[in-house]
């Protein structure tokens, strides 16, 4: 993983704007530094409400950041100077949010389809594509129901390939397979891992499971709870290709599990 | 941050009295009548006792109304809440009455009920009733069957149910449909003024309007204007107050009938 | 047995029995309206109440000669002429604010306050100004419509999920592709809410406009029978008032029901 990193965190804080007669706020986040190599699928597991998802709220530049700055891919991108937030940062940053936030008046293509079509890059090809990935995920069969006919990792998986279909370099994820059984969820990692091999993104994933952390990254960050640091970060040399349903069987991944447990609480 | 927001208030406010001035200037009293004209007409009719007589009759006639059409209204779901046969008989009925444009009744009410009060409290009474209604019988139906069911397990009556459960939790939309209505009667009771009637509000307008006299037409929609504000806050503080318990949440208002 | 306890068994055993009831129900009560408004008739006189045969004689002598028609069509002429100038400006506006936040703040509780103006009591002034022509009641009706459609159309804009919008900006769509295709499709029931009040509205409008300022409409027709006391003039032209708003009326929720297909169920929006 050498050269330079695709991302580059350095010193971040936020802190939200302060209400009406409380306090000064707290810092949700506070100091926080780390790198991300190209191609690197990086895992982040933190307790509910650490800021996770709004560490990769202020990467996808939804959010401004208060303290600290980020570099993207050597283009300075965020810090509290900053004027304009650039959601996205022009398609080169994909979010899989952790709420679906499909548009409830879409169907499941069309809601899939709907990158493509605000880029006017919608074709064909592109539409063959969308449906490819519609089966990839096993949602063949759903394209037209509308989002509330659809369960809870149906939504999820809807949301997941809207940001795969249009292909930007590097996609945040949050938590995108928690509201999915168990075996779904295992298929979905490994789809995801073959994607991933295919066409080496750079991935963030933040999750709570660390098993999943460890069946997916390359490395994994351990944040703190209020303000969220970095507790720890925990290398994961598994060789790959994984079979994520065998992980616990392979090599190592009783140590990386204890020592990561240990770091959460 | 706030002062900013009031400062940008403030001159809009001016902007807006400046624009009121110089088209008054531009085009002349006669077309449209100066802020300082009007203000100082509206004090000076305030002072001398004719705003209070006309505005005065105008408020009776919405408030008379308010009330004989705005207390069945209420009744009549909490009435009816255990029959929901007759709900449902009666609910086209009570549909065709609220989409019906009441004011087009209006001339129908003074032929009934001459020019005097009589008629147009007659007309606000119909324009209340069915808005209120709506509102309290949604009210009524939005009560949450548990806290029923939990009244009934610790023994409470059908009554002490009605008391207790279903009138608290339809006391915001009994306050939602009144507040809908206050512009509704106001302006009923004006417009059937407007038609036909020797004092109130309208009356003004209409004979500002017959004598050329711009400046009372506008006097006399800014009382009305005014008195829609204040019916509106007493409302608000009236609900405040009653509901006290309630944590505080914009009312979305579409309907008004000014 | 109470009427209440007939109902729960009922409504329990037999399903359809209730809403035969119910039908019944109506029916008779629909026979009684007719039967009290003939009684009226007969206790206190045609010069107040005109019987039901007579005005339903009335109405098809109106469009045996064709006023029905050309009285109607006054009616909606004007009606449409300021429902569509309000319906674009109630629309546009909260479009105009979104783009400044602070000129939103600073303006709204000007419009607020301006909303409390009786509007028909404009009318008079817009006489002197206009004439007598369409032209002041098609602005009563504009005003009308204008408001209730802004109002509408503003919570609407505020309201949308504030989610969807970034998601829309990270997939790289345009703040214009954002304005058309998340938050003017998101606020659709707003605005459907707000035509479903407006239209018949503006109708109603239109017709009170009419009993102050017109030569021919269904409003200038009633007002002008009450005049002359021709009672029966009065009860057709409110019978045709009546019906002609609450087909719109129906007409208007037939449509709503067709664009909000994708919405989970009828929840109807408390206004
Ligand atoms: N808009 C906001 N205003 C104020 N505080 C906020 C806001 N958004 C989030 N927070 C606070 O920031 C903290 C972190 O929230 P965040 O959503 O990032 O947590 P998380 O790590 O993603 O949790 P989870 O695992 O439950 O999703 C929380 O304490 C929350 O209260
Ligand atoms: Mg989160």
């Amino acid at each position: 993983m050498a050269g330079t990193p695709m991302l580059e965190i350095k010193n971040l804080g936020k802190r939200f704007p302060a209400r009406a007669g409380r306090e000064p706020p707290p810092w949700i986040i506070q100091d926080m530094s780390f790198e991300v190599a190209a191609g690197e699928l990086l895992t982040i597991v933190g307790p509910s409400g650490a800021g996770k998802s709004t560490l990769l709220n202020i990467i996808a530049q939804i959010e401004t950041a208060s303290a600290g700055e980020i570099v993207f891919d050597g283009e300075h991108i965020a810090s509290p100077e900053q004027k304009a937030l650039h959601p996205g940062l022009n398609r080169r940053i994909g979010y899989v949010t952790q709420d679906d936030n499909l548009l409830p008046w879409r169907t499941t293509i069309d809601n899939v389809l709907f990158p493509l079509e605000v880029q006017g890059t919608l074709d064909d090809a592109a539409r063959a594509r969308a449906q490819e990935l519609i089966g990839a995920v096993g949602l063949a069969g759903f394209e037209r129901y509308y989002p509330h006919e659809l369960s809870g990792g149906m939504r999820k998986r809807a949301a997941l390939i809207r940001t795969l279909v249009y292909d930007p370099p590097m996609i945040l994820m949050d938590e995108p397979f928690a509201a999915v059984d168990a075996q779904t969820r295992t298929q979905l990692q490994e789809d995801l891992l073959r994607l991933w091999s295919l066409k080496r993104k750079t991935i963030i994933f933040v999750t709570h499971d660390i098993t999943e952390a460890i069946a997916l990254g390359d490395r994994a960050l351990v944040l703190t709870q209020r303000p969220a640091r970095i507790a720890a970060e925990h290398p994961i040399p598994i060789p790959r290709p994984r079979q994520v349903k065998d992980i616990f069987t392979m090599p190592g991944f009783a140590a990386i599990y204890a020592g990561i447990r240990a770091d959460v609480q | 941050m706030r002062w900013r927001v009031w400062f940008d208030r403030l001159l809009v406010l001016l902007i807006l009295l400046a624009a009121w001035q110089g088209g008054s200037l531009w085009l002349g009293n006669y077309w449209l009548s100066a802020p300082w004209s009007v203000a100082t007409r509206f004090f000076a009719a305030l002072f001398n006792g004719e705003m209070v007589f006309h505005a005065g009759y105008t408020i009776s006639e919405a408030l008379a109304g308010s009330v004989i059409g705005g207390v069945p209204a209420v009744l009549l779901p909490f009435l009816l809440r255990r029959q929901p046969i007759v709900v449902a008989i009666l609910d086209p009925f009570m549909v065709g009455g609220y989409g019906a444009p009441k004011l087009a009744f209006a001339p129908l009410f003074i032929l009934w009920f001459g020019i005097g009060i009589e008629s147009k409290i007659a007309l606000v009474a119909a324009v209340v009733f069915f808005i209120v209604y709506f509102s309290t019988l949604s009210g009524v139906r939005a009560l949450e069957p548990k806290l029923v069911q939990m009244a009934q397990v610790i023994g409470a009556s059908e009554r002490q149910v009605g008391r207790h459960i279903v009138f608290p939790g339809a006391v915001p939309a009994i306050f939602a449909g009144f507040r809908i209505a206050v512009p509704y009667a106001i302006g009923g009771a004006v417009i059937a003024e407007l038609i036909s009637s020797n004092r109130g509000l309208g009356y003004l307008v209409q004979t500002g309007a017959m004598n050329f006299d711009t400046t009372q037409v506008f006097v006399a929609i800014l009382a009305a204007t005014i008195i829609v504000h204040a019916f509106i806050a007493v409302i608000d503080l009236g609900e405040r107050f009653l509901l006290r318990w309630r944590p505080r949440g914009a009312v979305l208002i579409a309907d008004h009938g000014t | 047995m109470s009427s209440a306890e007939i109902t729960s068994e009922l409504s329990e055993s037999h399903a359809i029995p209730r809403q035969w009831i119910v039908t019944a129900g109506r029916i008779a009560l629909a026979v009684a309206l007719l039967a009290a408004w003939e009684w009226g008739a007969r206790a206190f006189g045609p010069l107040f109440f005109a019987p039901p045969l007579a005005t339903a004689q009335r109405i098809v002598e109106m469009a045996g000669n064709g006023k029905l028609l050309t009285d109607t069509i006054a009616t909606l002429r004007v009606s449409v002429l300021g429902f569509v100038i309000g319906c674009a400006c109630g629309v546009s506006l909260p479009f105009l604010l979104r783009l400044s936040p602070r000129a939103a703040e600073a303006i709204e509780p000007f419009i607020m306050a301006s909303m409390g103006i009786p509007k028909y009591a404009l009318t008079p002034w817009l006489i002197l100004w206009f004439g007598i022509g369409d032209a002041p009641k098609a602005i009563v009706v504009t005003l009308f419509v204008f408001y209730i459609v802004f109002i509408t159309v503003f919570a609407g804009v505020r309201g949308v999920d504030q989610r969807l919008i970034n998601m829309a900006r990270i997939v790289g769509a345009s703040e214009r592709t954002i304005a058309r295709k998340v938050i003017w499709i998101s606020l659709l029931p707003f605005f459907f809410t707000g035509l479903k009040v407006a239209l018949p509205r503006a109708v109603s409008a239109a017709i009170v406009g009419e009993f102050l300022v017109a030569v021919e409409g269904i409003g200038f027709s009633i007002e002008r029978a009450r005049q002359l006391s021709d009672t029966t003039g009065v009860f057709a032209g409110i019978v045709v008032a009546v019906t002609l708003v609450l087909i719109i009326n129906a007409v208007v929720n037939a449509l709503e029901r067709r664009a909000m297909r994708w919405r989970p169920t009828d929840r109807d929006m408390q206004i």
